[in-house]
């Protein structure tokens, strides 16, 4: 539903808009429309909505290795929210959300706004190594950083070593999620970068000539006015990272064999829903956590989206 | 033609869907327990001579020369060899597998451990009526015991772990100490020792290993678990056996004379080629694992047996090991019952397991085998770490029993003790915590808590 | 939405294409500026955390397992022991890696071409046709973004369990075919870069819909494409969790399972490997594809990306 705001907000001048076309609408073009639209969906139907259903079948009943399965309505979803475990993995999620997401977009902007006042030695250079994480597996990443992050031999160790410091642990409980938001950062910061650099590079140029002309420093253009010119790519940036910090699964999984004590069985609420899937042999909880969780998601995306389309509204 | 098979396989996904969607909900529990009646040698001999292919879950390394063996003994039957993944990889995967009533191998490594938690779910076949109980003779006592019982044979053991105490003789004598500790109050004080006259640790206990402490608990006597077969289990996680053995080591956390690394991971390999760690209180298996990481140290290494609670003691625990059952559902339950004792029992196989992959023996026969016992390790000094590790085997205790559910306990194993090993926390309560969190998910799940 | 009133959300994302080509021509990347040391210092100082741990991945693969842990991590150790490695990556259990290389591509490139051509003809549509339960079926589509891959991952896996997909590349292929974002973009591109009075003359002409669709449209359509296909293929062939489940035959693993698989037998308890240096050189060469793939191609992607910005 990410864009179900922007559609609502254009409602009114579909209102104006479609009954005109409506009634050009010819019987060969709405046999065309379908025929287009229909591999997609029988696709999209098979692979997600009948799974999807499947789903939320399972997840009305309650099993027991003892007793086997047996319907419960919504007995499920009021264990998950009573579950500490589940609320541990979103408390560890809304770190994400306030802490992570924001430090990446964060210097993903700023690297971004960099490259684009062309003001920067080898920036063609530097804008695709900084990209190249991003074609990384997320797998690849995690046993890569995993090895960086040991106490004993890891390079950070070695480093820290060099300069006459203390290895600091960051495979330890305390410094497990910190470790975690940087192998994510790492690995999409890049990404980010190309999509708002992309953004800002098709600002016209027009919009600051004038402020620059006035005067204006770089980062007064910067600040007013090309940020405000790429709010929409910002949006995306932030409701992918949004939807990308609800659904954390690889990073812990690969780090739990490295880390286990302090990664535990319920890290993310992903994570939490695999473990009770496939190792406590729960489908049916798994999968009342997961519907949880994918309505949680639809909820902030929404909300996210409904905030700053007021502030677009207001300015 | 592909786009075909596309559109062939969404239908049948679109009607497979509607079976599931309308069929009946699948229900688990109970006990088999049927006992058919035994299979005939002629059965077993048309079976055998019926061009057969068996799929073979492992994760054994080069087992296919074991394979090879029982392929030339019996050419109709052919083995496909495949490795899912090591066992917590394995199990969830064999568990999907039975759930959807496809795909699942005919005959499956599986621990000890974990043979209960599948024979709970009905998904192991009773070797009984195919010769299972003629073979209890051929195995040592105490892992017969983990693969049988009054109600069936569920397994074929493979390989088996007994605790030993591996140590560096050269770290030993430059802290004074002339032989291995004799009982866990000498380990205590070599600890010190060591520690003050060459900084390593004597040893280090992994928070991630509920193999290691469920072994260490073995050792001192202690029964944390039972199992009827059917819905009832004990769970006697905090008894006075298992807090002795947590207080003894959180005793020599605290006095930093222990490290709590995380076992098996760069670091911890790592510790013992520097001589961080000066002993590895650990399995029949452990032996080759620091030939091939620790190899800069070759010759320093000693085997001993496990140090005693109590002086003049000879008791010992077990720590891993696995088993090859046959998963029910299999098409061919004689080749596969069959395949399973030809791998584990037969002498060729067996000594092969033991001297090229280095599995422990279990079966009498290999453990007492010249060709096992008097091989001779450069590694430990010229130590016939075998013969040593054998007799080791004769004194792990026989009646020690698993939950039907030890995924659960070991992942929840980490969360509380676990934890409080890797942080240097109160490991007491933490056990305590432990057995809590065991008792009330197995009442969760309907079993009876004795 | 209308075609005739892109939503505010996109609209700067996408440029018109008209806009577009005409900031570019207004404005060169390397316009003759005065350069900033102090930002090209700061951005070439990120550089190191971005591509230092590249480079610790090279030289580790360069390396025996002993030296892996006992030389520094940013030269090179004792021995170079790059061929070595790369000889036994290649050999280790019969070659298997160069199957789950092969493996990896086959999925990538299958579910890329045909997650592109789906979402292509459905975003089309849904630019161009005005119908009843077009928003119903828009809101639909990217509504399936927000489900975790978790709600579906077993479902999905006994559902293919009784139609006989588990352990087939099916399994991997047919789940990814399906791209919401390829949809999404494809129908925000479409709705700027396909004319509408394009297609009424075609139709006044007497080309048929599909004719202009095949013809005109996919022509005009062909960056966003591009960038749906470079976004699927990475999707695939980055994919772990599905691969993961559905797959157990190891001769059918892509790399990525494969290696993670390795980094556990490394690691686990089950067998004596000590296989760090092979996972690090397998890691390093199962990345070099993807990397060489966007170097080129970028021309591709970055004019894609900069239609909206979307990721998978």
């Amino acid at each position: 539903m990410s864009a179900a705001p922007p559609l609502r907000r254009t409602s009114p001048s579909r209102a104006s808009a479609a009954p005109a076309r409506r009634s050009t609408i010819r019987r060969p073009q709405l046999f065309a429309a379908w025929a287009l639209i229909v591999p997609f969906l029988i696709v999209f139907a098979a692979m997600f909505l009948v799974p999807l259903g499947y789903a939320g079948y399972l997840s009305t009943f309650t099993s027991q290795l003892v007793g086997g399965e047996v319907f419960s309505g919504l007995a499920n979803y009021t264990r998950a929210l009573q579950d500490p475990s589940f609320w541990a993995g979103l408390g560890r999620v809304a770190m994400f959300l306030f802490v992570q997401v924001p430090i990446m977009l964060v210097i993903a902007l700023f690297i971004a706004l960099a490259l684009d006042t062309g003001r920067v030695k080898g920036g063609k250079f530097v804008r695709l190594a900084i990209f190249v994480p991003y074609a990384v597996p997320g797998v690849v990443a995690t046993l890569m950083w995993g090895y960086l992050y040991g106490t004993d031999s890891g390079l950070i160790a070695q480093l820290f070593r060099a300069v006459g410091l203390d290895a600091p642990t960051l495979l330890s409980p305390q410094n497990i999620l910190g470790s975690t938001m940087n192998i994510v950062s790492w690995e999409f910061i890049g990404y980010n970068m190309i999509v708002l650099y992309a953004a800002l590079r098709s600002v016209p140029t027009e919009m600051y000539e004038a402020a620059e002309i006035d005067g204006a420093g770089a980062w007064r253009t910067a600040w007013s006015i090309k940020i405000p010119a790429i709010r929409p790519a910002i949006m995306l940036t932030i409701i992918f990272s949004v939807i990308g910090s609800f659904q954390l699964f690889n990073e812990p999984n690969l780090l739990y064999s490295i880390a286990p004590n302090a990664i535990g069985s319920d890290f993310s609420p992903n994570l939490y829903a695999y473990n009770v899937a496939f190792k406590n042999q729960d489908i049916n909880y798994a999968a009342a956590i997961a519907f949880l969780l994918g309505f949680l998601i639809m909820i902030i995306s929404y909300v996210v989206q409904l905030a700053t389309a007021r502030k677009e509204r207001l300015s | 033609m592909k786009r075909t098979h596309a559109a062939t396989t969404l239908v049948s996904l679109a009607v497979a869907s509607t079976l599931i969607l309308s069929g009946c909900t699948p229900s688990a529990g109970g006990n088999a327990g049927s006992t058919t009646a035994a299979v005939s040698q002629a059965d077993i001999d048309k079976a055998m001579q019926t061009p057969t292919t068996l799929t073979f879950w492992t994760w054994v390394p080069d087992i296919q020369q074991e394979v090879d063996l029982f392929e030339a003994k019996y050419p109709a039957i052919k083995v496909e060899v495949v490795n899912v993944g090591t066992g917590t990889v394995q199990y969830p995967k064999l568990r999907t597998a039975l759930k959807a009533g496809k795909g699942a191998p005919d005959v499956a490594q599986i621990e000890y451990q974990y043979i209960p938690s599948f024979r709970q779910t009905n998904s192991l076949v009773n070797l009984q009526p195919y010769g299972g109980d003629e073979l209890k003779s051929k195995y040592v006592d105490w892992v017969w015991n983990q693969v049988a019982d009054d109600k069936g044979v569920w397994s074929i053991p493979q390989d088996s772990g007994p605790l030993g105490n591996l140590y560096r003789s050269d770290i030993y004598s430059a802290a004074g100490l002339s032989q291995a500790p004799a009982t866990w109050a000498d380990f205590a004080s070599d600890a010190q020792t060591i520690k003050d006259k060459t900084g390593s640790y004597i040893s280090n206990l992994p928070g991630n290993d509920p193999g290691q402490v469920v072994g260490l608990f073995w050792q001192a006597g202690a029964k944390p678990f039972s199992y009827d077969g059917d819905k009832t289990v004990g769970i006697d996680l905090d008894s006075a056996a298992t807090q002795k053995v947590v207080k003894f080591w959180q005793d020599l956390i605290d006095k930093d004379l222990v490290s709590t690394d995380a076992d098996f991971n760069d670091a911890w390999y790592q510790g013992f080629s520097s001589g961080k760690y000066a002993s590895w209180q650990t399995a029949a298996w452990g032996p080759v694992f620091l030939q091939g990481t620790a190899a800069n140290t070759s010759g320093k290494w000693t085997a001993a047996k496990i140090p005693q609670w109590n002086a003049g003691d000879d008791v010992s625990g077990n720590w891993g090991g696995s088993s090859d059952a046959v998963i029910t559902g299999t098409k061919n339950p004689i080749a596969a019952a069959e395949f399973s004792k030809f791998l584990n029992g037969d002498a060729e196989s067996t000594l092969t397991f033991a001297n090229k992959q280095f599995l422990f023996p279990t079966t009498t026969d290999t453990l007492t085998s010249p060709d096992f016992t008097g091989q001779a390790s450069e590694f430990y000094g010229g130590q016939k770490v075998n013969e040593l590790f054998a007799g080791v085997s004769d004194t792990v205790s026989t009646d020690f029993q698993w939950l039907p559910f030890m995924d659960y306990v070991y992942s929840s194993f980490n969360d509380t003790l676990g934890t409080a090993i890797a942080d240097k926390a109160d490991m007491s309560s933490a056990l305590t915590a432990w057995q809590d969190a065991v008792v009330a998910y197995a009442k969760q799940q309907g079993f009876t808590v004795k | 939405m209308t075609v005739a009133t892109p939503s505010p959300f996109v609209s700067s994302a996408v440029p018109s294409r008209k806009e577009a080509a005409r900031a570019r021509g207004k404005r060169p990347v390397e316009r003759d500026k005065r350069r900033s040391s102090v930002l090209t210092i700061i951005l070439w100082m990120t550089l190191a955390y971005f591509l230092l741990p590249l480079v610790w991945l090279f030289l580790s693969s360069t390396k025996t397992n002993g030296d892996l842990f006992s030389t520094f991590g940013l030269w090179f150790g004792q021995t170079f022991a790059l061929f070595d490695n790369v000889g036994q990556l290649f050999t280790f259990q019969d070659g298997i890696f160069v199957r789950w290389m092969g493996n990896t591509a086959l999925y990538a490139i299958t579910s890329a071409v045909g997650a592109a051509l789906l979402a292509t003809m459905c975003g089309y549509a849904l630019a161009k046709y005005v119908f009843k339960g077009r928003s119903f079926v828009f809101a639909l589509i990217l509504g399936a973004v927000m489900v975790p891959l978790t709600a579906l991952a077993i479902p999905t896996y006994l559902l293919f369990s009784a139609a006989n997909l588990v352990d087939t590349p099916w399994a991997i292929i047919l789940p990814s075919l399906v791209s919401p974002f390829g949809v999404y973009l494809i129908r925000v591109y479409a709705a700027d870069a396909v004319d509408d009075s394009l297609i009424e003359a075609a139709r006044i002409d007497g080309a048929g819909e599909f004719r202009i669709f095949t013809t005109i449209a996919s022509r005009l359509l062909a960056p966003g494409i591009v960038t749906v296909l470079l976004f699927a293929l990475v999707s695939t062939w980055n994919n772990y969790f599905l691969p993961l489940i559905m797959l157990n035959n190891p001769a059918l693993f892509p790399a990525t399972v494969g290696l993670a698989q390795w980094q556990q037998a490394a690691t686990g308890g089950g067998g004596a490997q000590v296989l760090f240096s092979t996972v690090l050189t397998g890691s390093f060469v199962s990345i070099i594809p993807l990397v060489v793939a966007f170097l080129f191609l970028q021309r591709y992607w970055q004019s894609g990306l900069s239609t909206g910005g979307v990721k998978g």
